[in-house]
């Protein structure tokens, strides 16, 4: 048996296991809206189980209608239904995460016990974990936190539910309706309740620790050491990829502009060296060599220059390393835009934060991984050779060698139409826009690109002209406006109808710089399409867009500063990204280097600011004795003056008003107990003077008939203070300082008696 | 000592950190470092629940065979703004006369083991524990009492305290316990008995027999004393008062001069059932308690002890505590008031000396000068 003199309210029994009852649905209705953005086939569960998570809130006797046989069936139900989802679906982290759905629907069907609340807690946190794992979004974060806030809130309900189960009596059957606390809930009474109980200190100090957790968590994510095992995730491997890319290895017209459409982030990029950002980054992902009426593909003899597939981290380029500062370019790849990583060119080394299958070809610049990665993939690359060429010395020497009877492997490269009707039309375009004579391929590529942005204007909705035959040929043909594509595919097959090799590559082109996490950020509206050309001279391929303005052709070598100054972006929604990429950066790509980066860092920092205080100690004193060994005159004196009046005012001013406005905030509410500082002065007042009074007079007798009967009037008021009634008190600042004088005085009186 | 949800979190932990570690997961080292830091704060919540509250052990001995005594314990927070929650308080009270401290402990490893289970569940028998929680919020500066309603079961010296101060707050993660040193020793008087009287002896008026000047409700003043608390204001000796300088007072005395003198002898020969031997003390103690209550009680005697003249209510209290840790006598005692050295104790030497002895296999009889004066 216990008890307590209480003095704000306290929230009953009944109270408690309703906000029990409240957190464990709001902990429900957390961990299943992960599956929005999960991608697993879960929505009609989530839906179902969030529709009758939200009704047993609202209605808590709900769960008491449910006749009994649910409860009995329920365990042989959920696990058929398990097995019988991994039976047809053969996903193994699909039908967890459905099984994990169906057994928090259940939770919420019946009145919770102790265990399956902490059920709920880690059924929930599976979910978000899963969430988190598969997606290393940054709504993660977010949701990770409230989970942990409102988590420790549940568990906080929890213990002193259960403490407060304790002393009450036994319950020898389970009733048959609902419990007491379910028939009396009024939320809004409740929420009244809650906030009478809460002392805004306590809400306060709650808030502190909770920040310190995430402090504390933060340090511990730091601290903890960190060991390379190359494993590739683990999770990933346990659900089927399903592909939500524009950028595949088969594009028809019109898909990239499609991909337009959407202004989400694609590609995050970290630069070391803002200088060698080239004015016109094209983010290479693909090439697509064979054509066949609208639609680009990569071919097969392209793939076969793939090499692999491997399972590693690490990627040897072919570019020459070069003297100076290594320059790394991290690269955030989102989920869902492709499985061609993007490249600005040739590199002399890829690392990916985690083990990687991929192919890879490096003659063509083609990184495939082997799935479509469902999580954002990071990857760092030293040694980027970006610029608007790519050698490709195997091709060059086959193409030299073309005439000798040889594989056809590169066929598609030069293959131009079939129909003879279409062939001659693109001879007639080609001689109009190159001329008769043979010229090399980039003056051929200048004149092919002039010609083009002469007849075509540029829309993201163009209209081909409808007819017979291939359908860029119709658009080339006619002058209606086209996008990215129709340039792109009408470029390649101009050239190759003028015996040049070319291409389409796909990608994004340009790119924002994010003023506030000093970052590119490439979207999927910068997505593009361009051609590439064969220069036999220089055995490379040249980059030729048809929709690049020539002014910017002179300053494809401009970098830096300058041509970053054009694409900051400080808008709110960069704001937003610059959030995202603090989370790629220093939280999902945070590894072993990065943890030595961040000793390295504190260390300097550390140092640093010890040599700047031990400066600023130094320079401070140094002053200090300059200014004393200065001559003295009055301005200076009374400089000192006012400093001192200064020091003097504010402390009157605390005496006279501060002290009592804190005071008076300390002071309790009306009709609580707590306890008051100013009766607390007062009685520390009282027995100070009466300390004082009996080391003044010669017997504790006397000094208390002294205090209480002939003691100065200030004694009356000070236990005026002490035990009187508020209305009946004088003005205690003036009491104090009386108290003051007369504590003076019977010290006073105490040396002279000695 | 992590609990059920701790040791679950804790596997969590184990298990989120090896996948952690296996797959370099970031987020798997970010749900790790939250869950450490959840445990972390644990701790630090549940050592700031504790921190600055204080207890005392309260109840007033003795305490009574079969009777409901209150183990109180005051509890203060000192904390300037933080409440306290969810505590509990473990007391136990064990009967000291099972303890036998004169015997060699003996080695559980030699131990059979059953006579260790034995000796453990005896152990566990003589001691009772309770469990008692803090129900709701210890406010900062504030104060609260828990109370234990104890039921002796045996009379004896009982020792009673606080095991330990527990707390499964603020997550249920961990149970902190402290061992406390917050123990007190008590007096556990023997049972009243319901007993038979016969007339005989009560009946019986002697004339012109020994008149024993004692305190009593009677008209006539017996003596001053000093006031205590809670005498009667009526009983106050002004006059006396006002001479002395202190408050002083009346004691009457007790109406008739007739009473009765306890003698009790406890040689095992004579009780040699420990049944009938705590019926015997249940007995002696009721009866001595009657007759104060009535004013007849005149002294009493154990053994060959010297008699004790019952005047207050402390002499009564000081034989019922004698009561309390009686055993059975292993040598006999003088015959019939004889002590070693030959000498009559001054009870025996008086009129109206009760003396007990078995009735039967379990009953107990209690003789006035020879005379069947009450039965149990």
């Amino acid at each position: 048996m216990a008890s307590i003199s209480p003095r704000r309210p306290q929230l009953t029994f009944e109270e408690l296991l309703q906000v029990r009852w409240l957190l464990g649905g709001a902990l429900t209705l957390l961990a299943l809206w992960t599956v929005f953005y999960m991608d697993i086939e879960a929505w009609t569960l989530m839906g179902l189980a969030t529709a009758v998570t939200v009704a047993v809130l609202v209605w808590p006797t709900l769960p008491s209608h449910l006749p009994g046989w649910v409860h009995t069936a329920a365990f042989p139900a959920i696990v058929a239904f398990f097995a019988a989802d991994l039976w047809l679906y053969t996903e193994v982290l699909p039908a967890m995460v459905r099984l994990d759905v169906l057994l928090l629907l259940y939770r919420n069907v019946g009145y919770r016990q102790r265990r399956d609340d902490l059920q709920v807690v880690v059924l929930g946190l599976f979910l978000i974990v899963v969430a988190g794992v598969l997606t290393v979004s940054l709504a993660f974060a977010a949701q990770i936190l409230i989970y942990t806030g409102i988590a420790l809130a549940f568990l906080l309900t929890l213990t002193l539910s259960e403490a407060a189960a304790t002393t009450r009596p036994p319950v020898s059957a389970p009733p048959a309706g609902p419990p007491a606390w379910a028939t009396q809930v009024q939320w809004r009474q409740l929420f009244r309740r809650v906030t009478a109980v809460a002392d805004w200190r306590v809400v306060l100090t709650g808030g502190l620790l909770f920040v310190g957790v995430v402090l504390i968590s933060a340090l511990l994510f730091l601290a903890i050491p960190r060991f390379q095992l190359e494993n590739s995730m683990f999770l990933d491997r346990l659900i089927s990829k399903r592909s939500k890319s524009g950028f595949s290895d088969t594009i028809r017209i019109g898909e990239v502009t499609d991909i337009q459409q959407d202004t989400s982030v694609a590609l995050s990029v970290d630069v070391t060296d803002r200088a060698q950002i080239p004015a016109a980054p094209y983010w290479r992902m693909l090439v697509l060599d064979q054509y066949d009426n609208g639609t680009f593909k990569f071919s097969a003899g392209l793939r076969r220059e793939l090499s692999g597939p491997r399972t590693t981290s690490v990627l040897r380029g072919e570019a020459k390393p070069r003297l100076g500062e290594p320059v790394f370019w991290t690269f955030y790849f989102e989920s869902g835009v492709s499985r061609y990583l993007p490249l600005l060119g040739h590199f002399e080394e890829l690392r990916f934060r985690e083990a990687q299958n991929f192919r890879f070809a490096t003659t063509l610049g083609v990184l495939e991984l082997r799935e479509e990665p469902v999580t954002m993939t990071a990857y760092r690359v030293e040694g980027f050779n970006p610029g608007p060429t790519l050698p490709d010395p195997v091709f060059a020497q086959r193409w030299r060698n073309r005439e000798r009877p040889a594989t056809t492997y590169w066929t598609p490269q030069t293959r131009t139409l079939t129909g003879e009707t279409d062939r001659a039309t693109l001879t007639r375009l080609m001689r109009e826009a190159a001329g008769e004579r043979a010229v090399p391929a980039t003056e051929f590529a200048n004149r092919a690109k002039a010609w083009l942005r002469q007849r075509h204007d540029y829309t993201l909705s163009p209209r081909i002209p409808p007819g017979d035959g291939d359908p860029l040929v119709r658009w080339m043909a006619s002058r209606e406006a086209g996008h990215c594509e129709l340039f792109a595919g009408s470029f390649v097959l101009l050239a190759r109808s003028a015996g040049f090799p070319a291409r389409v590559a796909t990608g994004f082109r340009g790119g924002t710089w994010n003023a506030y996490s000093n970052n590119f950020t490439i979207r999927n509206s910068d997505a593009h399409a361009w051609a590439e050309i064969f220069d036999e001279v220089s055995g490379s391929w040249l980059r030729a867009d048809p929709l690049e303005a020539p002014t910017n052709a002179r300053a494809e070598e401009t970098r830096g500063e300058a041509s970053l100054a054009a694409r900051m972006d400080r808008s709110w929604s960069a704001r937003l990204d610059s959030l995202r990429v603090f989370w790629y950066r220093r939280i999902v790509n945070f590894d072993q280097r990065s943890q030595a980066d961040t000793m390295k860092a504190l260390k300097t920092a550390t140092e640093d600011s010890g040599r700047r205080a031990r400066l600023a100690l130094e320079d401070t004193m140094r002053r200090l004795k300059e200014w004393f060994s200065s001559p003295w005159d009055a301005k200076r004196l009374a400089g000192i003056c006012a400093f001192v009046a200064a020091i003097a005012g504010m402390h009157w001013v605390w005496r006279e008003f501060g002290r009592g406005y804190w005071r008076r905030m300390r002071t309790p509410r009306r009709g609580t107990r707590a306890p008051d500082p100013i009766r607390d002065e007062a009685g520390r007042w009282l027995a100070r003077l009466a300390e004082a009074e009996l080391a003044a007079t010669e017997s504790r007798d006397l000094a208390v008939r002294e205090i209480g009967v002939g003691a100065p009037p200030v004694i009356g008021d000070l236990q005026r203070l002490r035990f009187g009634s508020r209305a009946t008190w004088p003005p205690p600042e003036r009491v104090f300082r009386a108290a003051r004088q007369a504590l003076r005085e019977s010290r006073r009186r105490a040396k002279v008696r000695r | 000592m992590p609990t059920l949800p701790g040791t679950v979190l804790i596997g969590l932990s184990f298990g989120i950190g090896t996948a952690a570690y296996n797959s370099s997961s970031n987020i798997l080292f970010i749900t790790l470092s939250l869950l450490l830091a959840c445990l972390i704060l644990s701790g630090v919540l549940s050592w700031l629940n504790l921190r600055r509250v204080t207890w005392r052990l309260q109840f007033a001995p003795p305490l009574r065979v079969g009777h409901d005594a209150t183990v109180a314990l005051e509890l203060r927070n000192g904390k300037s703004f933080l409440p306290t929650y969810g505590l509990w308080f473990e007391f136990a009270a064990r009967d000291l006369a099972t303890t036998k401290t004169h015997e060699a402990p003996e080695s559980t490893i030699t131990g059979r083991g059953l006579d260790v289970r034995a000796m453990l569940a005896q152990a566990e028998k003589a001691e009772q524990r309770r469990r008692l929680p803090l129900v709701g919020r210890l406010d900062p500066q504030g104060e609260g009492r828990v109370e234990w309603v104890l039921k002796p079961e045996k009379r004896g010296r009982m020792r009673v305290g606080l095991v330990s101060v527990g707390s499964l707050f603020p997550f249920g993660f961990l149970r902190k316990e402290i061992g406390t040193e917050l123990l007190s020793e008590a007096i556990v008087w023997p049972a009243p008995i319901e007993y038979r009287r016969m007339g005989v002896a009560t009946a019986r008026r002697v004339a012109g027999g020994e008149r024993v000047a004692r305190a009593g409700l009677g008209g006539d003043l017996f003596a001053l004393r000093r006031y205590a608390v809670g005498d009667s204001h009526r009983l106050i000796h002004w006059k006396a008062s006002a001479r002395t300088g202190q408050l002083l007072v009346r004691q009457l005395a007790a109406e008739s001069a007739e009473g009765y003198s306890l003698w009790l002898r406890t040689d095992a020969g004579m009780w040699p059932h420990p049944e009938q031997f705590e019926i015997l003390v249940s007995f002696v103690a009721t009866l001595a308690e009657d007759l104060f209550r009535t004013g007849r009680l005149l002294g009493v005697a154990i053994d060959g002890e010297p008699p004790v003249a019952v005047r207050r209510v402390h002499d009564l209290e000081l034989f019922l505590d004698k009561l309390a840790v009686l055993q059975p006598a292993a040598e006999a005692i003088a015959p019939e008031g004889v002590a070693d050295d030959g000498s009559k104790p001054h009870a025996v030497a008086r009129r109206h000396v009760m003396t007990f002895a078995p009735n039967g296999a379990l009953g107990v009889a209690a003789y006035v000068d020879g005379e069947q004066a009450a039965l149990t």
